[in-house]
């Protein structure tokens, strides 16, 4: 149940490679408008965390959904901006599905193709899934797949119209302005829950990082900080706050850990797991968010200190793939009325 | 169980389910005598059916049985609604302790009685002015030829009115309460403190049952007026008890105290005031409870993880304060929103209320309240977390 050797390595490799190839002076020059590039892309590719999920006769690594967690958390942990979670998490185990179904019926070579380009870091995927009425990174994707009523679309020929966002390194497009010439896939809305309930999971794992990261800043502050003649976090109250933060982001890791595995092994609970490690992951995100920016003080709330580029990809998270309120709504759902378990 | 369970750990299970469904008694607390020997009478039906110390080796009379084994028999146990259990001090605290640091004699001597329920156990390291601040105990004893004379008090004695025994930390070195300047990490102040066993029947102990505000007589004052100890009862050396104390509080933190099992089934209560109240459709009190619902699987994950950790040959160590949190301030903040749904019926204890057992949900609110306090305060766990995980520095 914990995580293996290999998924330590793992992990660390993706803590090094984010944090060389995409340092907060990169996340400023994005701020101020900068273009992405494909350089950083091109790298988490060359590690292989662009095909970690493609299945291997394509080209990937065969990775599960807990390998995509321990990866997703140090993407927050570094507030990586490249769409990891929507190529990784939830596009490739989505093509993958596609290409499965596909091989009863002509077509399947459609979604392989796909399968390879990503791994070989040539394509970049983005979905719109439930509703959700901005796609992120539509700007730098090639392939966008969109739920309809139930249906699922893929576009490539597609134009859409940005909106402005508090986290400007994270670039949000109006899913009602896209412009395209679509055609749907399949009609199989089964693929699409589990796609969901990996939206949702892979989310915690970034808030997790980024609540973790938001901890580390802050421990390290209040170390160094002085007043009255002593460093800020030999005070009691703000020594319980950290403290608090950290059960928090513990009890959160292990629900995503859980969701994870569920997923994984596609067990019977995976939706609600999926639900808990969301609505978890908020709470603690959302405490380690405000604690951080309290105990940084004024220097906190200043743009030229970094802290703010975590809080803001910190709330922006809040919202993506459902809100705290709405998992809670579908786990009341599941207690309350038996029927629909 | 999350952990993936072996064949041998399903057929405990599944026998440790039959056997309890079947003989599980239907007790008051154990805050009356007569409730008390009711209580000691189960757990010697519960060891004649050898699933009393589960963990302990072998020739001592347990299973051996491996962490997984025991959280298994935890889980069952809450499951099928067992009493709580008053030996627990002898066999999950004095005997890992005994374990580590007893002599041959001493475990010969103790633990088949504790194993049998035959002597009950009670703890005696709280003082009036050393709860949190253990070191800073007063109760002294000084060597008389191959006796320890013992003086002081303590208190919050958990089943001390009706225990046989009590282990008790006593200061036996040649400067007695700490100075207020020293540190409070210091190693003087942790010196100079003994680990003994005392017979609560020896002449010169007092023991006063203490009223919880619950009504039940929970725990009690210990006095000791000039009792004499034989040092044969001293566990580890004079003069160097601490780290025998410090075995006894990681047994304490690192037993699965809390199965995951009562929370589960709390939550479902829970469920069902919100129905008999009427207010199961209510979207507040559905987000409210799903939100301890979270809480509740969040604690499950750890309380797992915890028990792997132990199964793997680890120790909680620091990280254990983060389950104590977890699970502590869950049942404190799930009995309130108890009583919250009951409303005007909240303050009614007869069958009045809409719920069919509301005296017990007023005793599990009430408990719940302490466990906040015992077995090291939230704030203690909080001070642990900040110094010893997050190294952040002293004041």
């Amino acid at each position: 149940m914990f995580p293996t050797e290999e998924q330590h390595a793992l992990r660390e490799m993706a803590r090094d490679l984010f944090a060389a190839a995409s340092p907060p002076k990169r996340l400023r020059a994005l701020w101020d408008g900068e273009d992405r590039g494909r350089d950083v892309w091109k790298r988490l590719a060359d590690a292989g965390l662009t095909g970690l999920t493609v299945p291997q006769e394509h080209g990937g690594g065969g990775g599960g959904f807990r390998e995509v967690v321990l990866v997703l958390g140090e993407a927050g942990y570094a507030a990586l901006p490249e769409p990891l979670l929507e190529t990784v998490a939830v596009g490739v185990p989505l093509l993958t599905e596609i290409a499965r179904l596909a091989e009863e019926t002509p077509g399947g070579a459609w979604a392989h193709g796909w399968l390879e380009r990503i791994a070989a870091g040539d394509a970049i995927v983005t979905v719109q899934l439930g509703g959700a009425p901005y796609v992120v990174d539509a700007d730098v994707a090639d392939l966008l797949l969109t739920e309809i009523e139930g249906s699922l679309f893929a576009l490539t020929d597609f134009g859409a119209e940005p909106v402005v966002t508090e986290d400007r390194a994270r670039r949000l497009f109006d899913a009602h302005a896209i412009v395209d010439s679509r055609s749907a896939v399949t009609h199989r809305p089964a693929i699409l829950e589990p796609a969901r309930d990996r939206g949702a999971v892979g989310t915690a794992a970034l808030q997790t990082g980024i609540a973790r990261r938001l901890l580390d800043t802050t421990v390290e502050y209040a170390r160094t900080r002085q007043q009255f003649g002593q460093p800020i976090g030999a005070f009691q109250a703000v020594q319980h706050q950290l403290a608090d933060v950290h059960v928090a982001l513990t009890a959160a890791g292990g629900a995503v850990w859980h969701a994870a595995g569920a997923i994984d092994d596609d067990g019977p609970d995976r939706a609600h797991a999926a639900a808990v490690a969301k609505a978890a992951a908020n709470d603690a995100a959302s405490l380690a968010n405000r604690v951080a920016l309290q105990l940084h003080g004024g220097i906190g709330f200043t743009w030229e200190h970094d802290l703010h580029l975590w809080l803001k990809r910190g709330l922006a998270l809040q919202q993506a793939y459902g809100s705290a309120r709405e998992h809670r709504r579908r786990i009341a759902a599941d207690l309350f009325d038996e029927e629909s378990r | 169980m999350d952990p993936p369970l072996t064949s041998a750990h399903v057929a405990f299970r599944d026998e440790a389910r039959a056997w309890l469904a079947d003989h599980v008694p239907d007790l008051p607390p154990p805050g009356s005598p007569e409730a008390f020997e009711q209580h000691v009478s189960w757990e010697r039906e519960l060891h004649e059916a050898g699933f009393q110390a589960l963990h302990w080796p072998e020739e001592y009379g347990g299973r051996g049985a491996d962490v997984v084994t025991q959280a298994i028999f935890e889980e069952e146990y809450v499951r099928a609604d067992g009493p709580d259990r008053v030996t627990v001090l002898g066999t999950n605290l004095l005997a890992p302790t005994l374990f580590a640091h007893g002599t041959d004699a001493q475990r010969q001597r103790w633990l088949p009685d504790i194993l049998a329920a035959r002597t009950i156990w009670s703890q005696g390291f709280s003082e009036p002015d050393a709860g949190s601040d253990l070191a800073s105990l007063r109760t002294r004893a000084e060597r008389d030829g191959d006796d320890l004379v013992v003086n002081g008090q303590k208190i919050w004695t958990s089943y001390g009115a009706y225990a046989d025994w009590i282990f008790a930390l006593v200061r036996t070195s040649n400067f007695s309460a700490p100075r207020a300047d020293s540190t409070p990490d210091g190693p003087t102040k942790h010196a100079g403190i003994t680990f003994v066993a005392i017979d609560l029947r020896s002449d010169g102990v007092e023991v006063r049952p203490i009223i919880q505000l619950d009504g039940h007589a929970g725990f009690s004052e210990v006095f000791f007026t000039d009792v004499r100890v034989p040092i044969d009862q001293v566990i580890g050396e004079i003069d160097d008890g601490w780290p025998v104390a410090m075995t006894t509080l990681a047994a304490e933190r690192d037993a699965p105290a809390a199965p995951p099992a009562r929370y589960e089934r709390d939550l479902r209560d829970l469920i069902d005031i919100a129905r008999a109240v009427g207010l199961d459709t209510d979207d507040v009190v559905r987000d409210r409870i799903a939100g301890l619902h979270v809480r509740v699987e969040c604690y499950r994950h750890q309380a797992a993880a915890t028990v792997a950790t132990l199964a793997a040959g680890g120790s909680l160590g620091d990280g254990a304060s983060v389950t104590k949190l977890l699970w502590s301030e869950l049942e404190r903040d799930l009995y309130a929103f108890g009583l919250e749904l009951l409303g005007a019926h909240g303050e009614v204890l007869d069958d009045r209320a809409p719920l069919r057992d509301v005296a017990g949900w007023h005793s599990r609110y009430w408990y719940a309240r302490a466990a906040t306090i015992y077995a090291g305060t939230s704030e203690i766990q909080r001070n642990i977390l900040a110094r010893r995980v997050l190294a952040l520095p002293k004041a």
